[in-house]
């Protein structure tokens, strides 16, 4: 079975790149949540192998849907995504259990390197 | 630039207008009221946005533009500084030249210089109030701000469903309009015949334009193959290396869907049969690891997905002899036949080459239900092969089709289908309701005497024999019900006696490509959801021959 990902962005130009690259490579895009409540509501649902998760959601911070997504899932795979300029969160994202961070504008290889690498692994930081 | 990138930049400039709507307005608030939270986070949150897609687009003074506001609003956000004086005027300013520039995208020209702006922005966020706010607006750019209009996107999302529902009243329309240029040439008035070449052209024109919103690209479906070659070939033993090519060639959506299993089919085949081994390809002097191509390019009108390997080949001989042990043909007819058509042989319904069952292909079913699928879509299977070397499979597809409502009916265990505009009504008929006139068999239908006639003598009979003289002795005896679906056409009731009634559907029709195309009963085929072909009934022809052969 493909692996499935969920794919949390507000914007749908980022979210429909994300998609082709993820698609493209054969994994399974089970959902596209554009705020976090969606990305709260499609993970309880979908169930999927990763997400990837925006940091700035237009609701609320991707930080606190992070830890919203933990406590529902212990386990969920979790790779946060964002621009340059929000370091800080993003390392507060990796102490809250996310796994890794793909930088934007980001290239069909690191995204698919890092979403391999995350899904391969044990659950500890790639 | 491909058809992805195509698509990329357009939802990059639908939001990126959005985003200058929105940061405009966000803009405002915030100047009434300085301290409000939510148009600072949305203004904050915009300018990330904007910077992230404009710098995966390649635009880069956008993206820094948008980077530097992003940090201003930032700074404010973390009470560095107040949202006052010099920086109200800029951020203004600066989004007004972010709107410039997102417009200038769309129309494919160069933005203006944006260093003054960025070094004033820089400026404020070193602290530095901007003694020389950035020049006020020349004349020029005056006079197009106050041109300028309210923008919406210029894109918008359909969902399949509708385009369908678009392409089946187009296709009414153009049936109607057909019609309508008939009835005026018989009528042979010159007002009436000019406006009907007129609707002619228009319907033309806008049946094409509805075709073109339905293209894709192949890669809709191309996309998928890697993951199914990667299956096959883990569970056959063998290594492939698989190249994509043509993912931006445009077709048809419904004509990617209806093939779908058809190049599934051929894909497995490939990897399952055409390829070898590892082992025996370096036998055979080889690579180890064995190639296959799936491309699509277009040629003409068609377009052509081809799926290349560079395996075994096809044994002719092979072929030939497992034709004659299948009774499918004599051993010197066998032997009469060249390389072409021993391979078309293959594409014969029961052939199967798979000397072991395996789950992937090889259950009997074969090539031949590929060659039915392309056949109704009214496009051709080619093969070309070279033993040792590998086997080129080529679907050539028309790039459009359209879609019609259609009856689905039953004779002899075939399926026909009677397209819905010349369908009048259907009954299920005692026997006592049928009297026998002038050797026809009638019915009485909203007191009108309508014929009935068993669709089975219109399609089989012969030259200009008339049909047999009916009696009702003809009936059932068996007390059954006659099935009888009333057609009409020029205002003419005819009841075509079938053996039952499938369903009604939308059926995709293809007109029939020679020779068959002298057959006149039959308006096209379709592909039946079951992959079962089916051919669509000519209500004309049928009413026409009819008439001509009434005892």
């Amino acid at each position: 079975m493909n692996k499935r990902i969920l794919i949390v962005d507000d914007s749908f130009y980022m979210r429909t790149m994300l998609k082709n690259m993820l698609t493209d490579a054969g994994y399974d895009v089970v959902g596209e949540a554009a705020n976090g409540q969606q990305a709260l509501e499609m993970a309880v649902a979908t169930t999927p192998d990763l997400i990837t998760l925006d940091v700035i959601l237009p609701d609320n911070t991707g930080l606190d849907v992070l830890k919203g997504i933990r406590q529902q899932q212990p386990d969920a795979k979790v790779v946060m995504c964002s621009a340059v300029g929000q370091e800080t969160i993003v390392n507060e994202a990796i102490e809250n259990g996310a796994l890794a961070y793909i930088v934007k504008p980001f290239s069909e290889e690191r995204v698919l390197e890092i979403v391999g690498s995350a899904l391969q692994g044990d659950g500890s930081p790639v | 630039m491909t058809a992805r990138e195509q698509e990329y930049r357009e939802l990059f400039m639908a939001e990126a207008l959005e985003y200058y709507d929105a940061m405009s307005r966000h803009l405002s608030e915030l100047e009434r009221n300085p301290q409000d939270v939510g148009a600072l986070n949305e203004l904050f949150r915009l300018m990330h946005n904007l910077k992230a897609n404009a710098r995966a687009m390649g635009f880069v003074d956008m993206g820094e533009v948008a980077h530097k506001m992003e940090t201003l609003f930032g700074q404010i956000r973390g009470n560095e500084r107040t949202f006052t004086g010099s920086l109200v005027t800029l951020t203004f300013r600066a989004v007004d030249i972010l709107g410039n520039m997102i417009r200038a995208v769309g129309a494919g020209q160069d933005s203006a210089d944006a260093k003054p702006l960025l070094e004033n922005l820089e400026q404020l966020i070193q602290g530095q109030e901007v003694v020389e706010a950035t020049e006020a607006p020349t004349e020029e750019e005056a006079d197009a701000d106050a041109a300028r209009k309210l923008e919406l996107s210029d894109l918008v999302y359909i969902p399949v469903k509708k385009l369908d529902n678009l392409l089946n009243l187009v296709g009414e329309l153009v049936i109607d309009r057909d019609r309508i240029l008939t009835l005026a040439a018989e009528l042979g008035h010159p007002a009436l015949q000019a406006t009907a070449r007129h609707l002619f052209r228009i319907s033309d024109d806008l049946q094409y334009s509805v075709m073109d919103v339905r293209l894709v690209g192949a890669g809709v479906l191309l996309n998928k193959f890697p993951r199914v070659v990667r299956d096959v070939a883990t569970a056959e033993g063998k290594q492939v290396e698989l190249v994509l090519a043509g993912q931006d060639v445009q077709i048809d959506r419904n004509v990617l869907q209806l093939i779908t299993d058809a190049l599934l089919h051929i894909v497995r085949n490939a990897v399952s049969h055409g390829l070898e081994t590892p082992e025996a390809r370096q036998a055979a002097g080889k690579r180890a690891t064995g190639r296959l191509i799936i491309s699509a390019l277009t040629e003409r009108d068609d377009v052509l997905i081809q799926v290349q390997d560079d395996g075994r080949g096809i044994d002719t001989e092979a072929v030939r002899k497992k034709a004659v042990r299948k009774g499918m043909i004599t051993t010197e007819a066998a032997a009469a036949l060249d390389e072409q058509e021993v391979w078309a042989l293959l594409f014969e319904p029961g052939f199967s080459m798979a000397d072991k069952i395996t789950d992937i292909s090889g259950r009997g079913v074969g090539l031949d239900v590929v060659k039915l699928a392309i056949d109704s879509l009214g496009g051709r299977l080619r093969v070309n092969s070279e033993l040792g070397k590998g086997t080129t499979f080529t679907l050539v597809l028309p790039t459009s089709i359209a879609v019609k409502g259609a009856l689905l009916i039953e004779l002899d265990e075939r399926a026909y289908a009677v397209p819905l505009l010349h369908t009048d009504t259907v009954l299920a008929l005692p026997n006592d309701q049928v009297f026998a006139v002038g050797g026809l068999l009638m019915t009485h239908i909203q007191e009108e005497n309508v014929p009935l006639v068993p669709l089975r003598q219109l399609l089989y009979s012969e030259g200009d024999e008339l049909l047999p003289r009916a009696t009702r002795s003809d009936l059932p005896t068996d007390g059954s019900l006659l099935q009888v679906l009333v057609v009409s056409y020029n205002n003419r009731r005819l009841g075509l006696i079938i053996d039952r009634f499938l369903r009604q559907q939308n059926i995709v029709v293809k007109s029939l490509s020679k020779p068959l195309d002298t057959i006149d009963l039959f308006g096209g085929v379709t592909l039946l959801g079951s992959g079962q072909l089916c051919l669509v009934l000519d209500v004309p022809a049928l009413t026409r021959l009819f008439l001509a052969k009434r005892p």
